[in-house]
């Protein structure tokens, strides 16, 4: 009986269905004396850290706390910023296959005016799964089309998708054309057919930028007369904080073609741009850092594009653009069947430092990096005063897939860890133990 | 037999033929007895005459020689300087099917048509004949243009109403499928080839039968006719050459195997990489029909472009025309073709090609006269010039084999055709003018033609101080015509100049704006020599295994005695994990595990193992690398087809997941249908033909699948069943259908009467494999994700009286371990993939650890190329769901899974006896923080480390120095591009993808 009550019990907190957002830091919290990953410092072993309001006070050797101070004892126990996703399709799709349930393709090829995150679910089951890992901010995409809309950072908590939006919007998304000339028996284009396609797909990036430019400066006289006014366009109206170069583009461009291109374009019109994918990037990393544009590098784990490409280069991507000093951050997979597993985000850094880079750079790869290039730097990322309190507790590096999460913070609210697969896991634990058969 | 007689009587009968037709007007009736004197006669390979006489008379090649006396009744023909060979057989010409050829008794599929005869189709039009006489070809050996079973090819004469010489040379098949999109069965190259197997039981069956009925008519039901069936039956009766067209080695072996597994009179058209498993190949002596098609050169001007090539297709381009040297090297026939040229005249220069890389000539002659001859049952008559043969002759104004040199006419059955003037005017040049009492120059050069237009000339008229352009210009045979601005050389207005030309001298009038008249005379100034031809070579490249990149160029190291010497090991067997510990291998076996061995100083391998931890080779149960071909859909069940007839040891995922530990794996096919195919259980052999890659003591088993994919959920599709209702009935109908199959086949076995009088039962491959199933022989391997259906299954097999297997992804594996565990089946799963559709939203990562912990044996898979690089760390996985223990986790990639394919007694883990198959990792193989360093297979090693980086090395040396002779050869000479070597999609999984992938260039 009382053990029937335990599991009642677990299973009103674990089967809310939906994880219950957290509730605002009421009081402040020390964690004393754990292993912290500042990320923007050294590894400090053996401190202390403090947050109230939601955001990091103080981190030192020995913090006193004030009276209404909870002290919460983590010997031993890792603490980090809490992990980035860079792009995803997070809360824009519930399950890949089921139409219904997909919402990060519009229609059409031109849509710089879609947000992602008024489509954005918070009561998803994948948001649970995914922070369990330590993931506690992931910006979100469209991604259809040549230009797919614009993109949003979410924070993996909360109500509505208003309380869950840090930052919006972050970048303006496109696809970058593939340059590929086809040959062989099926490809009925010429050569020259071929190239003149590839030629107009750009061209029409660039008249988009034209004419976001003219819209932009028509709108901005005011003495015109009322028939003169310009007529609302919200797609070119969308483009202007991009065009101007208050925001980033984000381009998803993984041939090397592709990429020098995409460079070439962004450095003609003066635009903030930063290529995502970059599956080859690594061959143009002379012209990323010569240009400042920065990489979310994707497909770290995967094989290599081309069999007479090292075994290993997608795990030694990390490192060879790191020393050759090109600012990147390390994302997972979009789209399907990736959705599921952006939990997996660590272990993809956890190779790449398997194969060359310290350990220390692996975690900023996936925290402070992408906070970066997602120009949130100065609010999340480290372990800093004056910072979120976004992270999260565990038992070992969290780059290991044996550590696991204890606790996690976001903006100082105590996330609740269950899911919709501890649940489950739960709930036939529990016919194994009424059949007698499983002793725990 | 009928249409061999007609053949035959036409052969005989010869021109007389013609007169069964009656005649229109008058009768037409030429001479037909000829004498050529003169020519070079290069009457066999090897052997030629010079100024030698050839008498013809109606048709037939009546005596040849250099003193013969020319019969009174012989017109002769003076072939001074010219070169007479027999006529050429073009040995691969389609043609297309034009008759609808819908009749009741043909065979079910609509790709079985070996009833019918290209002949009957054979009708050329002029712009082929055309482009064949030019090349020299009297001769063809025509065939059906489509299905798998096509027909029957012929052997023709190439006139406008061709002459039959074999009307039926061989039966010629074909590896087609229509793809995911097609209406028929086979999608698939696995169900091509099962097809083809089927059917030539069926031959057999169906002639038995045959014979039954026509002995015992009172005994038995009539069958149907099949004339498909009658048609391959008597072929092989007659040992017909069954003619395999292949696309690339690997579908060189794979028609081999067939030929045969069926005994069969082996012939291929060839694809130009037979070179690449030229032992394999020759083994059994093909003829080999030999396109001379050679690749593109490869577009690598544009660094950035030339990533598109892979590399064995840049060495391929190198190697390409040496292939048949090399076939010939090894004594194997080979016949050529201009089948795949684009341009037919390519032709010429391909074979002056190889000719200089090594080929000697003589052999290509006999390649293009007397093996096809011989080979197509003509050696009497087609092929040399010899008394008694047929008047097939090729006159050319020099040697055949320098392309510049023009076939001028063709004989055929005793007929000339002229293809081209005997004597070309040649304007080309620089000409003296004496004209006026003034000395001109005058200078005609060709300007080639772009695009497909004919050249033109065009030319420069000169006097020591003015040069001129001509304006118009006019050839007709001897006589030119042009036009000039005449008031620069002292005339008036603009020229008009008639000249005629022989041979080095030209002469003629010119005729000015005022109508005046000046005689003119030209005599063509002396060249200089052009310069020698730069001769192709032949390609100096070492060949590797397999080609493409990671290749072995030499065996890979196998010490008799390997000594792992002071290591921790991770057994996976009852010893659980061992520090500081010894293992000796001996000859490919695991000899001794000891805390301490030692071994004679020079004796063994030794390998150092501080700090070391080894495992047992990683065991992936359910992979679809190597595999040329993974679903057959077209049908619910398919058990007929099998993953070994498609392998692909090629595939560059087998060197990666060598580099993750694996050494072995489960080549399962794909999950379109409730019963797919049969599965092949290989060791990562890389470099090794298809075949050695097959776990040759492994059992046999079969893919079977339930849910989304087999009832089409999540794509088009009206293929039944489209419910999980469906699918049970599917799986339940296919087991009572082979259950009566059994029992009629038994009834017929011990029933003598029966054996005598009756039809027997026909043997079904699809049957068969069921009925393994039934009688515990083949495992069963069974996709599924659901609770219901997993429950399903397991009902119908204790029903039937069998044990699953595995059921593999078994995602929901979870919610009824007990079940699982008590059928004595195992749960192969993948460990965290979910939410990508709907059947799989329950799915969870402590999956494996809670069967696990319920008693079920488990393992983890990859269905990945991409995760069967690091087995190990998806194995670390049920360590943070469920808290299993590391040895425990460890073992789901390596004994569980070798016991879920029943593999255990072998591989799997590290005990005395066993197969060195073995892993060295730098650290603790379950940290991510871990690497590979060695892998080893049957004390063999296939990977390490260093090697990979030398090859790596190796290769992109390679690379650059194949781009460097790429860049430094211009080509005129178009081809096709060759096809990639196995590069596939990137980690696929939940097996839905479709074939011809295989096809793509880089993945985007």
């Amino acid at each position: 009986m009382k053990r029937l009550l335990q599991i009642l019990l677990l299973t009103t907190i674990i089967f809310a269905n939906d994880q219950i957002p957290g509730s605002i830091q009421k009081h402040p919290i020390l964690l004393k004396g754990g292993i912290l990953h500042t990320i923007s410092g050294d590894v400090l072993r053996g401190y202390d850290l403090l947050f109230a309001n939601g955001k990091i006070i103080r981190i030192d050797e020995e913090i006193i706390p004030s009276p209404e101070t909870e002290v919460i004892d983590i010997y031993n126990t890792h603490v980090t910023p809490g992990f980035i996703v860079p792009v995803s399709q997070l809360g824009l799709v519930e399950i890949g296959q089921v139409k219904q349930s997909r919402d990060f393709a519009e229609i059409g090829k031109f849509n710089p005016n879609v947000r992602a995150n008024v489509s954005y679910n918070p009561d998803s089951e994948i948001i649970p799964v995914t922070r369990s890992n330590g993931i506690l901010l992931a910006n979100v995409a469209p991604s259809s089309g040549r230009i797919s809309g614009q993109s949003s950072l979410m924070m993996l908590d909360g109500w509505t998708w208003k309380d869950a939006t840090m930052l919006h919007p972050t970048a303006l998304h496109i696809n970058w054309p593939n340059m590929r000339i086809r040959t062989g028996k099926k490809v009925k284009e010429k050569e020259k057919v071929q190239k003149e396609k590839i030629q107009k797909e750009i061209q029409a990036l660039d008249d988009w930028v034209r004419n976001v430019k003219a819209y932009e400066q028509r709108i901005s006289v005011h003495l015109l007369k009322s028939d003169e006014k310009q007529i609302p366009d919200i797609r070119l109206a969308s483009m202007i904080p991009f065009i101007n170069g208050e925001k980033p583009i984000f381009i998803r461009a993984n041939e090397i073609r592709q990429i020098k291109s995409a460079i070439r374009w962004g450095n003609k019109h003066h635009l903030d741009i930063v290529i995502v994918g970059g599956r080859d990037a690594w061959r143009a990393s002379e012209l990323l850092v010569k240009f400042d544009v920065p990489v979310i590098l994707q497909n770290v784990l995967s094989t290599p594009m081309r069999r007479f490409e090292p075994i290993h280069l997608p795990y030694e991507m990390p490192k060879i653009l790191s020393d050759a000093g090109v600012q990147f951050c390390i994302a997972p997979k979009t789209g399907y069947p990736h959705n599921g597993n952006i939990r997996n985000l660590p272990y993809e850094a956890a190779m790449a430092v398997r194969h060359g880079l310290p350990k220390e750079e692996g975690l900023r790869a996936i925290t402070l990096s992408a906070a970066e290039i997602l120009g949130v730097a100065d609010k999340i990322g480290s372990l800093e005063p004056g910072k979120d309190a976004t992270f999260f507790l565990s038992n070992r590096n969290p780059l290991e897939i044996t550590s696991s999460v204890s606790k996690a913070f976001i903006q100082g609210r105590e996330i609740d860890l269950g899911d919709r697969q501890k649940s489950l896991y739960e709930k036939y634990k529990e016919k194994y133990r009424q059949l007698g058969k499983l002793e725990q | 037999m009928i249409q061999v007689l007609i053949s035959l009587l036409i052969l005989i009968s010869g021109f007389l033929f013609a007169q069964i037709e009656p005649v229109s007007d008058l009768h037409s009736n030429p001479s037909r007895v000829w004498a050529l004197t003169n020519g070079m006669v290069h009457n066999e390979p090897g052997r030629f005459l010079k100024k030698a006489t050839i008498i013809l008379r109606d048709g037939k090649i009546m005596s040849l020689g250099r003193y013969i006396k020319i019969p009174e009744d012989a017109y002769e023909i003076d072939l001074e300087g010219a070169h007479v060979y027999a006529g050429f057989i073009e040995s691969w010409l389609e043609v297309k099917k034009t008759q609808k050829d819908k009749v009741a008794q043909e065979h079910w599929n609509g790709k079985i048509r070996s009833e019918y005869q290209v002949l009957d189709d054979f009708k050329p039009d002029d712009t082929l004949l055309k482009s064949l006489h030019a090349l020299g070809f009297t001769n063809a050996h025509i065939v059906p243009e489509s299905g798998i079973f096509r027909g029957q090819s012929a052997l023709v004469s190439l006139e406008k109403s061709p002459v039959s010489f074999n009307a039926s040379v061989s039966q010629v098949l074909n590896f087609e499928y229509s793809g995911w999109s097609g209406k028929e069965y086979p999608y698939s190259l696995l169900g091509a080839i099962a097809l083809m197997r089927q059917t030539f039981y069926d031959a057999k069956w169906y002639e038995e039968a045959q014979e039954k009925w026509n002995t015992y008519p009172e005994e038995n039901e009539p069958i149907k006719a099949n004339l498909s069936l009658a048609s391959l039956a008597k072929s092989r009766q007659a040992k017909k050459p069954f003619t395999f067209m292949t696309r690339d080695e690997h579908y060189s072996l794979r028609a081999l195997k067939i030929l045969n597994e069926f005994n069969l009179n082996p012939w291929l058209l060839g694809n130009g990489f037979e070179y690449r498993r030229l032992k394999e190949i020759t083994e059994m002596k093909p003829f080999i029909i030999h396109p001379l098609d050679f690749p593109a050169q490869p577009k690598v001007l544009d660094p950035n472009r030339a990533l598109q090539y892979s590399t064995e297709q840049l060495k391929h381009w190198d190697l390409a025309k040496d292939n048949i040297t090399r076939l010939n090297e090894t004594g194997i026939h080979v016949a050529f073709s201009t089948h795949g040229l684009k341009k037919k005249p390519e032709f010429r220069q391909n074979l002056q090609s190889i000719i200089d890389r090594g080929l000697h000539e003589d052999k290509a002659l006999a390649s293009l006269t007397t093996i096809p001859a011989e080979k197509m049952g003509l050696e009497n008559s087609l092929g040399k010039i010899s008394p008694g043969f047929t008047a097939n002759l090729v006159i050319v104004d020099g040697e055949y084999f320098d392309p510049k040199s023009r076939v001028v006419s063709l004989w055929i059955r005793g007929n000339e055709h002229k293809i081209a003037p005997r004597y070309l005017h040649n304007f080309k040049g620089k000409w003296s003018v004496s004209l006026n009492d003034s000395t001109f120059t005058l200078d005609f050069s060709i300007l080639k033609g772009k695009g497909g237009k004919p050249e033109k000339l065009k030319g420069i008229f000169s006097s020591k101080a003015h040069s001129e352009k001509l304006i118009q210009m006019d050839i007709f045979e001897s006589n030119i015509s042009f036009s000039l601005n005449g008031v620069p050389f002292g005339f008036d207005g603009i020229v008009t100049i008639k000249g005629d030309l022989k041979k080095d001298q030209l002469s003629g009038i010119l005729l000015d704006a005022s109508g005046k008249n000046f005689d003119w005379q030209a005599s063509r100034k002396k060249e200089k020599a052009p310069k020698p031809r730069k001769k192709d070579k032949a390609s100096v490249l070492a060949l590797a295994y397999p080609e493409g990149a990671y290749g072995f160029t030499t065996d890979p190291e196998k010490p008799n005695a390997i000594l792992i010497d002071d290591a921790t090991i991770w057994t996976s067997g009852p010893d659980g994990i061992l520090e500081e510990y010894d293992i000796l291998i001996e000859n490919g076996i695991i000899k001794k595990m000891a805390p301490d061995i030692r071994v004679p100083k020079g004796s063994a391998w030794i390998i150092n193992g501080l700090g070391k931890h080894i495992t047992p080779g990683l065991i992936d149960a359910h992979n679809h690398s190597a595999a040329a071909s993974i679903n057959e859909g077209a049908q619910s069940v398919t058990a007929e087809v099998r993953m070994s007839d498609v392998l692909d040891g090629d595939d560059i995922a087998l060197f990666r997941e060598l580099a993750g530990g694996l050494t072995t794996a489960n080549i399962l096919h794909g999950s379109a249908n409730p019963i797919g195919g049969q599965n092949a259980v290989i060791k990562l052999r890389w470099g090794k033909a298809p075949d050695e890659l097959i776990f040759s003591d492994a059992p046999q088993g079969i893919k079977f699948a339930l849910g989304e994919n087999v009832k089409q959920a999540n794509w088009e599709g009206s293929r039944y069943p489209q419910t999980r209702m469906g699918v049970e009935q599917v799986i339940r109908d296919a087991f009572l259908a082979a259950v009566a199959y059994k029992e009629r086949q038994v009834n017929y076995e011990k029933n003598a009467r029966l054996q005598r009088v009756k039809i027997p039962p026909r043997y079904d491959l699809e049957m068969e494999a069921l009925l393994e199933i039934l009688e515990g022989k083949r495992l069963v391997h069974c996709h599924s994700y659901r609770q219901d259906e997993i429950m399903m299954l397991i009902e119908i097999a204790d029903e039937f009286g069998f044990t699953i297997a595995t059921f593999q992804h078994v995602l929901e594996g979870y919610k009824i371990a007990e079940k699982i565990r008590d059928h004595g089946a195992g749960a192969s799963t993948f460990t965290d993939w979910w939410a990508y559709k709907f059947e799989v939203y329950d799915a969870i990562p402590h999956n494996a650890t809670l069967m696990a912990k319920n008693g079920v044996n488990v393992s983890v898979n990859s269905d990945s190329d991409e995760l069967a690089r690091r087995m190990n760390l998806e194995a670390t996985k049920a360590i943070k769901y469920g808290n299993l223990s590391e040895e425990e986790a460890l073992k789901l990639v390596t004994i569980n899974p070798a016991q879920q394919l029943k593999i255990d007694k072998w591989v799997g883990s590290l005990e005395e006896g066993k197969d060195a198959d073995f892993v060295v990792w730098d650290g603790p193989p379950l940290s991510v923080f871990t690497q590979c360093e060695q892998t080893w297979i049957d004390g063999t090693l296939y990977y390490s480390l260093e090697m990979a980086k030398a090859m790596e090395a190796r290769d992109q040396a390679l690379r650059s120095s194949l781009i460097q002779k790429i860049l430094s050869t211009s080509s005129k000479v178009d081809g096709k591009l060759s096809v990639p070597n196995g590069e596939k999609h990137q980690g696929h999984f939940d097996c839905s993808v479709s074939d011809e992938v295989r096809f793509l260039e880089v993945n985007e």
